[in-house]
């Protein structure tokens, strides 16, 4: 006799249990709770790839909700080509370029605090160990000038950047978030990386 | 490429720090909300702002305020020409030239003609105005024209008999 166990899961029928393509197609009727439940599951990494190419935390915070507002403007537009976080991800990435274009040169920083796992991290604890700028300079100064260095960037290169080296995303899924090809992101985040290590060329020099 | 990401590992180590930087805390909590009450606020309002409110109805309105948008230049032209319209008609209206006095020149005989017509019905009334320029009068009419002498026909030729009250035979 085979006794089934009870596994706490969401419910199918609330919006926290239900897939995407549900909750997409309940939003576009008008269900804000259904949408409601797709912010909140994309607003961090959202709000986190504008705020690493804006450095700063006030214009991510209005960049990223009027990304989450146009995109439920445009569900009816949303043909489901592609998943609609990668959809959703390319009007933010697009807002942002824009609003960055627009801004031009004039970096405000409005950096976030870095968390108590920041001396943990065993990749920044080497750093930390093996370089000796790194001792001397806080990691609150270093935040800076890695956020100065990434600023330098042009907004693609630095998109590239920021969505691969720091988001994790992969070659193809930057290809269809920044509608272009893969030799180009390729190409771009190299060219982006060279740059990068140039300007921090006392903590980053290459092996 | 393995030389060129081998190259690279002391950048993409850096570039973890990034991963650390967090917003205040309890950020995320409300944001969501904000998001949505935003957009209840946008439907509320009207989701379109009005310029695209006119698109389905005045399409030619639409494409002529493009025009403005793609040359800023023209926007500047327009404004003064309208100003130079607004005060060439603010001008031409002040000054007393001769359109307004043929204006009064075509209404003076109107005016007699209507007064003519007025002696002949209520000559009290339209009687030459005293020094006070008041024209007022509470008598009765006293003489009472027959109707069809306003249409040309003369007076004799009446379409009514006088009554008469006198005993028949007398």
């Amino acid at each position: 006799m085979i006794m089934s166990e009870t596994v706490p899961i969401a419910d199918a029928n609330t919006p926290a249990g239900m897939l995407e393509g549900d909750l997409v197609r309940r939003a576009r009727k008008g269900d804000l709770g259904a949408y409601d439940e797709l912010v909140k599951r994309y607003q961090q990494r959202i709000y986190a790839t504008i705020y690493h190419m804006t450095a700063n935390h006030d214009d991510a915070n209005d960049l990223a909700q009027d990304s989450f507002i146009k995109a439920y403007q445009a569900l009816k537009s949303f043909k489901g080509g592609s998943s609609f976080y990668t959809w959703l991800y390319r009007i933010a990435v697009n807002k942002t370029i824009n609003f960055l274009k627009q801004r031009k040169n004039k970096h405000h920083f409005s950096l976030n605090d870095l968390d108590f796992n920041t001396e943990h991290n065993p990749d920044l604890v080497a750093l930390i160990s093996d370089k000796t700028p790194f001792r001397e300079a806080g990691l609150t100064e270093l935040q800076k000038k890695l956020n100065e260095a990434l600023m330098k960037l042009s907004e693609p290169h630095r998109m590239v950047v920021v969505l691969h080296d720091v988001q994790g995303q992969s070659h193809e899924e930057i290809a269809e978030v920044m509608d272009c090809n893969i030799g180009t992101v390729r190409s771009r985040l190299f060219y982006a990386r060279r740059q990068l290590q140039g300007y921090l060329a006392e903590y980053a020099k290459p092996a | 490429m393995n030389q060129n990401e081998n190259n690279f590992e002391d950048l993409k180590r850096l570039l973890k720090l990034k991963q650390h930087e967090v917003p205040p805390p309890g950020y995320f909590n409300h944001f969501s909300g904000q998001v949505i009450s935003r957009i209840r606020a946008g439907e509320a309002g009207g989701s379109q702002n009005y310029t695209e409110s006119l698109q389905p109805n005045a399409p030619w309105l639409m494409s002529f305020f493009r025009i403005f948008e793609t040359r800023p230049g023209l926007i500047g032209g327009f404004a003064t020409s309208l100003c130079l319209l607004l005060l060439l008609v603010v001008v031409f209206s002040d000054r007393p030239d001769g359109t307004s006095k043929n204006l009064l020149a075509v209404s003076e005989p109107t005016a007699a003609a209507a007064s003519s017509v007025a002696s002949m019905t209520a000559p009290a009334l339209v009687a030459a105005p005293d020094s006070s320029g008041i024209v007022a009068s509470t008598n009765p009419v006293t003489s009472l024209q027959p109707v069809a002498t306003l249409f040309g026909q003369p007076a004799s030729a009446t379409l009514f008999q006088p009554a008469s009250f006198a005993p028949v035979g007398r």
